[in-house]
C-alpha cells in the first residue's frame, strides 16, 4: 500500500530522488526523536507526537513518521550514542543544538522550513538560534523567569510588596526568618540541575552575565564575582536560604514551594500547577536586581533540528515542519502551560482568555536574554557550570568562577 | 581427521597411568590441543568482554571526542594532560585512598568480631544468621537510596531520631556537606560489605580444626593469646581472600555516592570513579584518561598488597 502510494507521488511530482534503493531505505521515512515534557502516562509527549504523525502520513502520502520519545534524563546520551553509531535521526526535539553544529552535522534552518514557516517564529527566538549569523537551531518551546512569593508567608512576616532590589529581598527574608513565617525564606537552588540558570538571574541583576558584548565568555567578570559574594555574605551565612545551596536542586526548591515551606524563589510557569495544586496562593513579581528589577530576564526555548544524515529526503523533513509548526504546535504548549515560539500561536494564547495566568510571563518574553546559545562551546561550558557553579556561594566565589573560565576558555580554544 | 572419535578421557588418562604410552604423533587432532577446545569458549568470553573493552578504552583515551559525540581524530596525551591539570584531581585521589582505606578495615574488624560472634552455639543463630544476609541480598543502589532519605534534612526517619534522642537540636542536612556526607556514605559502604566478608571469615573459622583449640587449651593458653596465635593465623587466607575483594569493590564503588551525593557538591565527595563519570559530561576522551588511570591504580593497589601480604608464601 505504502509502496504503491509512494510510486504514485513520485510519478505526479516527478521527483528525482525516488529512487528508493539508496543505502539508508527509502528516504520516505522520518526518524524523530524528542524529549518527554510528561510527567504522566496521560500527558506524555508521545500523545501528542503520536496525533502529529498520524495527520501527517494522513495529508502526505508515502511518507512515514518514526517517534521516538525519550526523557530528559537520558535523551541526550542517547543522542550521543546514535551520532557515535552513525545513526543520526532526522529531526530532533532536545535542549540545545551547538554543538551540532560544530561537528557539521545540521542543515541550516532554510534548507529545511519554507519562508512563510520561518517568518512566522518569533524574532528573538530566531535569532537565539543562529550560530554566526546562520540560523541551524529551530525554537520549539520557551519560557521566560519570574520571582514567585508566597502571599501568606509574606504578610505574615509583615512585607507588604514583594522586593524589587537585593537589599529588599535580604531585607524580607529576615523578617520571615525572624517571625518563623517559612522554613526557607528565599530558596536558592544552586544544585546541579539547573545552576546555570540561577545563576544567570542573579548575574543579570548586577549587569554582568555570562559572555560579553562580543561573545567571548566572561563567566569571572568582576560583577559576577560581586553577585556572588553579596548571595554568600547576605543570603547563604545569614541562613536565609538553603544550608547548602550547592547541593540543593530546583526540583527540591519547587517541590518546597509548592508545599508552603518557601518564601520567594526564581520559577518558570511550571511552578504555577504545582503551586495550585499544593494549594499555595502565589504571586509573581520581576525578579529583583541590585538596584531594581531586571529589565530583561532569562528566556529558555528548547530546540529542534534536522540532521543532514539521517537517511530520509531534506523535501520530506522540510514538509514534517511546515506541517508541525502551524497551529498544531499550540496543544502542545497547551498541554505542558509551556510558551509558544511562533506569533500566531503567541497571539492565540494572549487572546483567548484561557491563559491569565500566564500573562506576567508573556510580558517578559519578548525582552528577554537567552544563554549564550548560539555559541558552539555553550553545551560544555553550562555542563561545568552545573557540576561547580554551585560552589562559588560555599568557597571564594573568585576562584570557583576563575576556575570555570579557565575551562570555558580552554572549550572555546579547543572548538577552533 | 574428522572421522576420528575424539580420545575419551579415560584414554587420556590411561596414557597419563604410562601402563602404554603413544607417540604424540598418533594421537586425535582434538587431543593435541590438550585442554584448548574446553576452555575455549571462556577464554572468547575473557577476550570480549574484558580485553577488548580495556584496550576499546585505551583507543578512547587518546582521542578527541567533541560533546555531540562525533570523533575529530587523535588527542595524543592531551586529555591525561587536561585530567591531571584538573584543580579537583589531587583532592579526589586523596579521598579515593581515604574512603577505600576507612571503608576496607573497618568492615574488616567488624566482620571479624561478627564473625566469631557467628560461630558460637546460641538460641536463634540460624535466624541471625540469614538476617545478616539481607544488606547483602538488597540492591547497593537501593540502599543507598534508602539511606539518602532517612537522612532528608525534613523528612527523614533519622533526622527525627536523632532529634528526639538529643543527639542533634536541629534537623540538619547530612548530605549537603562534605564533612557530614563522607562519615554516612562510608558507613553505608561497610554496612553493606559485611555480610560477605562476615561469611567469607566465618567460612575461614570453621575450617580450623577443633584439635587445634584443644591443645591450646590443655597448654594453657588465655582467650586473647588462643585468638592472635591460632586463630588469626589460621583465618589468613579467608582473611585475605576478604580484603583483596573489599580493596577493588570498594574502591570501584559508584553506587553508594551516586545515589547519595552525586559526589557533590562540586566534586567534594567524589572518588576517582565518580569523577571520571561526571567527566563524561563534558569530555569522553578525558573521562577515558581518568578510567585509565582508575584501572592502572586497581592493578597496583592488589600487586602491593598481594606483595606485602606475602601471598606466594602463605605455606
Amino acid at each position: 500500500m505504502v509502496a504503491t502510494g509512494a510510486a504514485t507521488l513520485c510519478m505526479a511530482l516527478g521527483l528525482t530522488a525516488c529512487g528508493g534503493d539508496s543505502d539508508s531505505g527509502d528516504g520516505k521515512t522520518i526518524k524523530l526523536v524528542a524529549a518527554d515534557y510528561g510527567d504522566k502516562a496521560s500527558n506524555a509527549s508521545k500523545v501528542y507526537w503520536n496525533q502529529v504523525k498520524k495527520e501527517f502520513e494522513k495529508a502526505n502520502k508515502g511518507y512515514k513518521v518514526d517517534v521516538q520519545v525519550i526523557n530528559w534524563n537520558e535523551i541526550d546520551k542517547s543522542v550521543k550514542n546514535m551520532i557515535q553509531a552513525g545513526n543520526e535521526p532526522d529531526l530532533l526535539q532536545t535542549g540545545g543544538y551547538a554543538d551540532k553544529v560544530a561537528d557539521d552535522l545540521l542543515y541550516k534552518a532554510d534548507e529545511v522550513m519554507s519562508a512563510k514557516t520561518r517568518e512566522n517564529l518569533i524574532p528573538t527566538f530566531a535569532k537565539a538560534g543562529e550560530v554566526d549569523g546562520t540560523q541551524y537551531g529551530i525554537p520549539w518551546v520557551s519560557s521566560s523567569r519570574v520571582m514567585f512569593y508566597n502571599k501568606d508567608v509574606l504578610k505574615k512576616a509583615g512585607v507588604k510588596t514583594p522586593p524589587k532590589t537585593w537589599d529588599e529581598l535580604a531585607a524580607a527574608a529576615k523578617k520571615i526568618k525572624a517571625k518563623k513565617a517559612a522554613e526557607t525564606p528565599y530558596a536558592l537552588p544552586l544544585g546541579p540541575e539547573e545552576t546555570q540558570g540561577e545563576t544567570m538571574m542573579w548575574e543579570l541583576g548586577n549587569g554582568g552575565g555570562y559572555t560579553d558584548a562580543g561573545g567571548k565568555y566572561t563567566l569571572d567578570s568582576a560583577r559576577n564575582v560581586e553577585t556572588f559574594e553579596w548571595l554568600k555574605s547576605e543570603l547563604v551565612k545569614p541562613g536565609l536560604t538553603y544550608a547548602n545551596p550547592a547541593s540543593t536542586d530546583r526540583k527540591t526548591a519547587f517541590a518546597d514551594f509548592a508545599a508552603g515551606k518557601v518564601g520567594m524563589l526564581n520559577g518558570h510557569p511550571s511552578l504555577i500547577q504545582m503551586a495550585k495544586e499544593g494549594k499555595v496562593d502565589y504571586g509573581v513579581a520581576p525578579i529583583p536586581g541590585k538596584e531594581g528589577p531586571l529589565k530583561s530576564t532569562l528566556g529558555v526555548a528548547d530546540w529542534m533540528m534536522a540532521f543532514k544524515d539521517g537517511g530520509a529526503e531534506k523535501e520530506g523533513v522540510k514538509k514534517f515542519l511546515d506541517f508541525t509548526y502551524s497551529k498544531k504546535m499550540l496543544a502542545f504548549d497547551e498541554m505542558y502551560n509551556l510558551m509558544p515560539v511562533t506569533q500566531d500561536a503567541l497571539q492565540t494564547m494572549q487572546t483567548n482568555g484561557r491563559h491569565k495566568d500566564l500573562e506576567p510571563f508573556f510580558e517578559v518574553l519578548p525582552s528577554a536574554k537567552f544563554y549564550p546559545l548560539g555559541d558552539t562551546t555553550w553545551d560544555v561550558v553550562s555542563a561545568e557550570i552545573k557540576k561547580t557553579g554551585g560552589k562559588a556561594v560555599v568557597d571564594d566565589p573568585k576562584q570557583v568562577l576563575g576556575d570555570l573560565q579557565k575551562k570555558a576558555e580552554t572549550a572555546a580554544a579547543e572548538a577552533k | 581427521m574428522s572421522l576420528k572419535a575424539p580420545p575419551s578421557p579415560a584414554g587420556s588418562g590411561r596414557g597419563r597411568s604410562g601402563r602404554a604410552p603413544r607417540p604424540v604423533s598418533r594421537r586425535g587432532g582434538i587431543a593435541r590441543l590438550g585442554p584448548l577446545p574446553w576452555i575455549a569458549p571462556v577464554i572468547l568470553l575473557i577476550l570480549a568482554v574484558v580485553v577488548w573493552p580495556v584496550i576499546e578504552l585505551i583507543r578512547t583515551s587518546f582521542l578527541n571526542i567533541s560533546i555531540a559525540g562525533k570523533v575529530r581524530g587523535s588527542a595524543g596525551t592531551d586529555k591525561f594532560k587536561k585530567l591531571f591539570e584538573e584543580s579537583d584531581f589531587g583532592a579526589v585521589l586523596l579521598w579515593t585512598v581515604v574512603w577505600t582505606l576507612v571503608v576496607v578495615s573497618v568492615t574488616m574488624l567488624l566482620s571479624l568480631a561478627l564473625a566469631q560472634l557467628f560461630n558460637q552455639k546460641f538460641p536463634g543463630r540460624r535466624v541471625t544468621r540469614w538476617a545478616l544476609i539481607a544488606p547483602w541480598a538488597a540492591s547497593v543502589l537501593m540502599t543507598a537510596i534508602g539511606f539518602k532519605w532517612m537522612l532528608n534534612q525534613t523528612a527523614g526517619v533519622l533526622n527525627t531520631l536523632m532529634l528526639d534522642l538529643g543527639l542533634i537540636d536541629s534537623s540538619k542536612d547530612w548530605l549537603g556537606r562534605p564533612e557530614t556526607a563522607w562519615p554516612w556514605m562510608m558507613a553505608v559502604a561497610v554496612f553493606v560489605s559485611l555480610p560477605f566478608t562476615t561469611y567469607t571469615l566465618l567460612a575461614g573459622l570453621q575450617t580450623i580444626p577443633q584439635e587445634v583449640y584443644e591443645a591450646s587449651r590443655i597448654d594453657g593458653a588465655g582467650s586473647w593469646q588462643t585468638y592472635r596465635h591460632i586463630t588469626l593465623p589460621m583465618l589468613r587466607s579467608a582473611f585475605l581472600v576478604g580484603v583483596v575483594i573489599n580493596l577493588i569493590n570498594v574502591f570501584n564503588s559508584f553506587p553508594i555516592i551516586w545515589a547519595m551525593t552525586q559526589g557533590g557538591p562540586g566534586y567534594d565527595t567524589s572518588t576517582s570513579m565518580v569523577f571520571m563519570y561526571k567527566l563524561k559530561e563534558t569530555d569522553i576522551g578525558e573521562s577515558a584518561a581518568m578510567s585509565v588511570v582508575n584501572f592502572l591504580l586497581v592493578v597496583v593497589l592488589v600487586l602491593i598488597f598481594l606483595k606485602v601480604s606475602r601471598w606466594n608464601e602463605e605455606d
